[in-house]
């Protein structure tokens, strides 16, 4: 029942982890850009809830739509202005040194406006908790990983079936081929980073209901997005999604059966080992191989 | 700038002059002037990195001329950004074909389609590539990477019909194909200026291309040697030994 009960445990957080790294992973597949802003994002989505929640009573589910339009706005101008001066200027190498240092740069304004304390969102559900036979999960988690598996449909459906999507993926394979066909790639790769960034403040509103947070976690989530992506694959919500319930039964496991200490080590066991024998994840590249 | 005089004369629909390209301060193209009328297949020959793809890419807005002009129909295109030169009616397929491999046959076809000049006329693009090209109609759902070269290069072609152009330019479309694929293309190419389609075409395939060509420029270390219609060129000894391999 322990190992049922660890199970149930690792498979919701990895659904959290699955939506909290699917920007990343798309950002990665379609511009080449690890953008080491996206904890940013994602704790920015945090605050954005917890803003709404305590300001206007706005419960931190319905506050999703407008946490992700205004990242997806935070997105685009971020990627139109200081990510393209570095890629174009420079390389794109250029662009993990300025994103890190804008990841700094605003935790440390978050620090100031929020302050460094570790916050959470608690709406009335908060500490419910649901039970069949004898498992029992709380019901945020319930929900968070519900919501989490719902976004993760929408964009899968909105990559396939959408003329959006499917030049999102054109141009991840061929910018010259799809400018061609009358893709303003530009616009596109603002478009892509604009959704990347959404997404993480939605999974931010999300695991405000779940998690503490503060400032300071947000590079603790670009790392898990980056694992995510390494275990799973890039460019896909199938390979976040597989990514992120790995970690989360690697995490939940490790902490069960071995040592809450060790799931850091776990993690990286796994990482070096994927990194050595499958070094795409193991979905590979959705996007394709032009990068 | 000598014949800029009779550039924007009527049944001129793509012009250039004086174009320029460098890679990294390297000289590609220099100062070509070249033009398209209404309804011709124009070809541009030359060996292996004599710029014919570099030319072609400025005039598709891929590549930002260092110095010159491209006229398209009379107006100054120069510089436009290669999505917006499509919508002007220029389609380059490009060399290697490019197409996007993870995508259906279809979605590759659907992308070029959506264009605000073809969109409302998609069915029939599709109607029309199919029946140029039965074999992708048969490979609709498959991946194009999954696609035999010929028929990706087919699949290229089509992509580029899909957004309706005025002129069509192809980048060396027989390259890597088997002789049989290579007769296929040439005779589709003449389909379609039947059809009263404009056609640029860049090819290493001399014999082929001038038996075609109404009009030939000859391109060598990114300058035109030459230009003068396919048939005079074809009886050209010159041409015949340097290009031809015939004595
Ligand atoms: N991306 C590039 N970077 C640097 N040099 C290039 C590049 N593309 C082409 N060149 C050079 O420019 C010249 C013309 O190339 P290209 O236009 O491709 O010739 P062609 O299509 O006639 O074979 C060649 O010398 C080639 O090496
Ligand atoms: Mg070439």
């Amino acid at each position: 029942m322990l190992f049922l009960q660890t199970l149930v445990n690792g498979l919701a957080l990895g659904g959290l982890y699955a939506l909290a790294a699917v920007g990343f992973s798309l950002v990665f597949g379609v511009l080449g850009i690890v953008n080491l802003t996206h904890g940013i994002f994602l704790v920015a989505g945090s605050y954005g809830a917890l803003l709404l929640w305590e300001h206007l009573g706005i419960d931190p589910i319905l506050s999703i739509p407008p946490v992700a339009i205004v990242l997806f706005g935070v997105g685009y101008v971020y990627q139109r202005t200081i990510i393209h001066w570095a890629v174009s200027r420079a390389s794109l190498v250029a662009s993990l040194v300025v994103t890190f240092g804008v990841a700094m740069i605003i935790r440390n304004l978050l620090q100031l406006w929020f302050g460094p304390d570790i916050r959470t969102i608690t709406p009335s559900y908060s500490f419910s908790s649901v039970t069949f036979f004898d498992l029992r999960i709380d019901l945020v988690r319930l929900i968070a990983l519900g919501m989490s598996l719902v976004v993760l449909l929408l964009l899968t459906a909105l990559l396939r079936h959408t003329h959006f999507g499917r030049s999102i993926r054109a141009t991840a394979q061929q910018p010259l081929a799809a400018s061609l066909c009358g893709l303003d790639v530009e616009r596109l790769y603002a478009k892509t980073f604009g959704l990347g960034a959404a997404l993480a403040g939605a999974s931010g509103a999300i695991i405000g209901i779940v998690q503490p947070f503060s400032p300071a976690t947000e590079a603790g989530w670009t790392l898990n997005a980056f694992i995510v992506v390494v275990l799973g694959g890039i460019g896909s919500p199938a390979g976040a999604l597989l990514g992120g319930v790995l970690l989360g039964l690697i995490n939940t496991l490790t902490a069960q059966y071995i040592a809450p200490s060790m799931t850091n080590a776990a993690m990286f066991l796994v990482l070096v080992a994927m990194l050595l024998f499958r070094p795409h994840g193991l979905l590979g590249n959705a996007m394709g191989e032009s990068r | 700038m000598s014949d800029m005089s009779n550039l924007e004369t009527d049944g001129v629909y793509i012009a250039t002059d004086g174009l320029s390209y460098d890679y990294n301060g390297v000289t590609a193209v220099s100062k070509v002037g070249i033009t398209v009328a209404k309804g011709q297949i124009v070809a541009l020959i030359g060996a292996n990195g004599a710029g014919k793809s570099t030319t072609v890419k400025m005039i598709a807005g891929a590549l930002k001329p260092r110095t010159g002009r491209v006229l398209f129909g009379g107006r100054d295109i120069t510089g436009m950004p290669a999505h917006k030169v499509v919508q002007q009616g220029i389609a380059l397929v490009p060399e290697s074909r490019l197409v996007f491999r993870h995508l259906t046959v279809l979605e590759n076809l659907q992308i070029a389609g959506h264009l605000p000049r073809s969109r409302d006329r998609m069915k029939d693009s599709y109607d029309h590539v199919f029946q140029l090209f039965p074999r992708l109609y048969e490979r609709r759902a498959q991946h194009a990477g999954s696609l035999s070269g010929g028929e990706q290069q087919m699949l290229a072609i089509a992509r580029g019909l899909m957004t309706l152009p005025d002129v069509l330019i192809l980048d060396e479309p027989s390259l890597g194909l088997s002789p049989l694929f290579v007769g296929e293309i040439f005779k589709m190419i003449r389909k379609l200026n039947q059809e009263g389609m404009t056609i640029l075409l860049v090819e290493q395939n001399v014999h082929h291309t001038l038996a075609i060509a109404d009009r030939a420029y000859v391109l060598e270390k990114g300058r035109v040697v030459r230009s003068d219609t396919g048939r005079a060129m074809l009886a050209d000894d010159a041409v015949k030994k340097a290009y031809l391999g015939m004595d």
